[in-house]
């Protein structure tokens, strides 16, 4: 029972505390470390650890001395500054609910109706400039895959009519193929027109295939192979491809010969007072 | 405050009116703000553009 | 060494010294040079440090660093304490032109499609004489300076070689809107050897090829004098002091009235250098109109999503910054 003898000895030590420079309070001649002792009080059972509240075992000890009782000393790893603080106890700051935390409460929202309103509005409106703005990225991306300029004013090309007379071809060059344009005389006319095109291996009729009875144009190119077939030759009075002995009447038409389709018609327009015709 | 109230109400309650309005005022904005940024656009460079000098030529040749 | 040392340090280290040897008697209460209160901070001090440690003074500070530093480079040319080593002289290089108020100078400025116009006027009747503009079909003129007629009927004044035709053989046709400009000569060596030597450089890019762009072009067209005593300028060469070298082969071409403008505007050489350094300078650039309408609306809608994202990025986090955590001590069942 000498810690509970020395506990009290210990008691008439001056109500002082120091911090010192390291932040380990200093409490000289105080001992902490007296625990109250086992088994006194009531409702636990025995010593339950060391008290939470104390300064670690290198901060201090507690020895019994023969001359001044019990001795409390407290150490410390750090040299003092040379600037320290008395801190008296009854100094100790208030403590406060939340210290050093600002008060909030001028921000908050003065009506939550219209702040709920604003938040959604500004959510909303990024939604929208957003949408905008990737819709129009993706179609500049699009329209960035499509045909350039350059191509497109290739793309066409114009034919002056009058300079092809009746009952002669003309070829000319059209995206890199070849385009027929007969100047059909009117019994080529009424032979294509006569012939009984259903039975044909191809049944097209001729109106079909040319808008104007007297103008024919076709790609000059044979469906069999891609061979250009030769103008005003054939069984037929039409063309004759020369390479497999494809045989076209004067529609186009595929009538003998190992090609399995029409001669194909481009897409074609004439100009008001069918002066020129314009192909593509 | 009923203003606030009226927004929320016709246009966010429902998640599905909410995303279709943000949609359809995509729309509505890209085709207002490309002819905000046209007019604003024709009447800064008013009498340069080719649009403004057409006239005087196709007149000319007829 | 010591000695060196001003006396307050000695004394410092004096007292430090003291404050050693004292430190190792912890029981002793030492005289403490200052006491400090809770609220130690007193208010003349704070106001000086809040100065130095403000943002906006950080803001500032750097804005006036930064705009120094701009406005010495605007001012003489080049940054502060970088020197430049330049292997030419100036007149090496070309005196600087003088920047002029083009008409598509301005963020929001297109060309000037009248002087497109009057500058194609130009360049075809005097420029293309020696210069090719290979770059630019007759398309490009329609919708831009001329009606698509007009078009079509520049280009059929010029003949086109084309072809094969079905025998095999090439022929010449008018001109179409999908071909280019027609080249004055036919390859280089005879673009050579009709201007002494020198090549005509294509003008399809010219303005944007040249350091100081329509302002170059402009003075140099229109800078043509009389060279100064003790140039020495060779046969066939011309003084011109925006030209690198400052001895060009071209001579100067345009001269007062030299072509007749169908609008009417009177032809001063300065009037012609204008509109065709405008016709040149949107050859280099024909999408300059597109891309500056274009840029406007980006710049407008990405400030847009900015100030928008910056406003629900302070949204979403109004809710972790403002909360506070708040330790509820457990209570000490040990004692009651």
């Amino acid at each position: 029972m000498a810690t509970a003898l020395s506990f009290r000895k210990a008691l008439s030590a001056p109500p002082t505390v120091r911090t010192l420079a390291s932040g380990v309070p200093s409490a000289p001649l105080v001992n902490l470390s007296v625990r109250s002792p086992a088994g006194h009080g009531h409702g636990h059972h025995g010593a339950v650890g060391p008290r939470s509240d104390l300064p670690a075992k290198f901060a201090g000890s507690v020895s019994l001395s023969t001359s001044s009782g019990l001795v409390s000393r407290s150490f410390t790893g750090a040299q003092t500054s040379g600037v320290t603080q008395h801190r008296l106890l009854h100094t100790t700051a208030v403590v406060k609910d939340a210290p050093n935390v600002p008060n909030f409460e001028p921000y908050q929202a003065k009506s939550s109706d219209n702040n709920r309103a604003l938040s959604y509005f500004m959510i909303g409106s990024l939604g929208v400039l957003s949408a905008s703005v990737a819709k129009s990225t993706v179609t500049e991306f699009l329209a960035s895959m499509s045909a350039s300029a350059d191509v497109l004013a290739l793309a066409k090309v114009e034919v002056e009519l009058a300079s092809i007379p009746e009952g002669k071809n003309a070829i000319i060059k059209w995206r890199g193929k070849p385009v027929f344009i007969r100047h059909r005389t009117q019994s080529e006319v009424e032979e294509a027109r006569s012939t009984d095109w259903k039975s044909l291996r191809d049944p097209e009729s001729d109106e079909s295939r040319a808008k104007k009875p007297e103008w024919l144009v076709m790609l000059g190119v044979c469906t069999h192979l891609g061979c250009v077939p030769i103008g005003e030759a054939g069984d037929f009075g039409g063309w004759f491809c020369p390479c497999h002995g494809s045989h076209y009447d004067i529609s186009g038409r595929i009538r003998k010969g190992p090609a399995p389709l029409n001669l194909e018609v481009p897409q074609y327009d004439f100009t008001e007072g069918d002066e020129k015709l314009i192909i593509g | 405050m009923s203003f606030a109230n009226t927004f929320y109400n016709a246009l966010v309650k429902r998640n599905s009116v909410y995303v279709t309005s943000i949609f359809a005022g995509a729309f509505a904005f890209g085709v207002s703000f490309d002819l905000g940024v046209s007019s604003f656009w024709d009447n800064w460079n008013k009498g340069k553009q080719w649009k403004d000098l057409r006239a005087k030529y196709v007149q000319d040749e007829e | 060494m010591l000695s060196r040392l001003p006396a307050s340090s000695l004394q410092s280290l004096r007292l430090s010294a003291n404050a050693h040897s004292s430190s190792l008697l912890t029981t002793t209460v030492r005289n403490v040079s200052r006491v400090r209160y809770v609220s130690s901070n007193s208010g003349a001090s704070s106001g000086a440090k809040s100065f130095l440690d403000s943002r906006v003074t950080l803001a500032s500070a750097t804005l006036f660093a930064v705009g120094s530093v701009a406005w010495y480079t605007h001012l003489y040319g080049s940054l502060p304490f970088f020197g430049e080593v330049h292997a030419n002289s100036p007149a090496e290089e070309g005196l600087h032109p003088q920047p002029y108020p083009w008409s598509h100078n301005g963020l929001f400025d297109s060309f000037d499609h009248a002087s497109i116009r009057r500058g194609y006027q130009v360049y075809r009747e005097v420029c293309a004489a020696c210069h090719s503009l290979d770059r630019i079909a007759w398309r490009n003129l329609v919708g831009v300076s001329h009606t698509a007629d007009e078009g079509k009927a520049l280009a059929e004044e010029v003949e086109y070689e084309d072809g094969p035709n079905d025998q095999g053989e090439m022929f010449q046709r008018p001109g179409k809107l999908s071909d280019y400009m027609p080249p004055p000569y036919p390859n280089e060596e005879a673009a050579r050897a009709g201007n002494g030597g020198a090549l005509p450089p294509d003008l399809s890019l010219i303005v944007k090829a040249r350091h100081g762009g329509p302002d170059y072009i402009f003075s140099l067209l229109t800078g043509y004098v009389d060279p100064p005593a003790g140039f020495e300028i060779r046969e066939g060469m011309n003084y011109n002091p925006y030209f690198p070298g400052n001895a060009i082969s071209m001579a100067r071409v345009l001269f007062d009235g030299l072509v007749e403008y169908d609008d009417g505007t009177p032809a001063t050489t300065s009037q012609m250098a204008k509109d065709v350094t405008t016709f040149l300078n949107w050859a280099s650039e024909p999408e300059h109109d597109e891309r500056k309408k274009a840029g406007l609306k980006a710049v407008i809608l990405f400030s847009a999503l900015t100030a928008i994202s910056l406003y629900i990025k302070r949204f979403k986090w109004s809710v972790i910054k403002s909360r506070k955590i708040i330790y509820n001590p457990p209570a000490d069942k040990t004692h009651h």
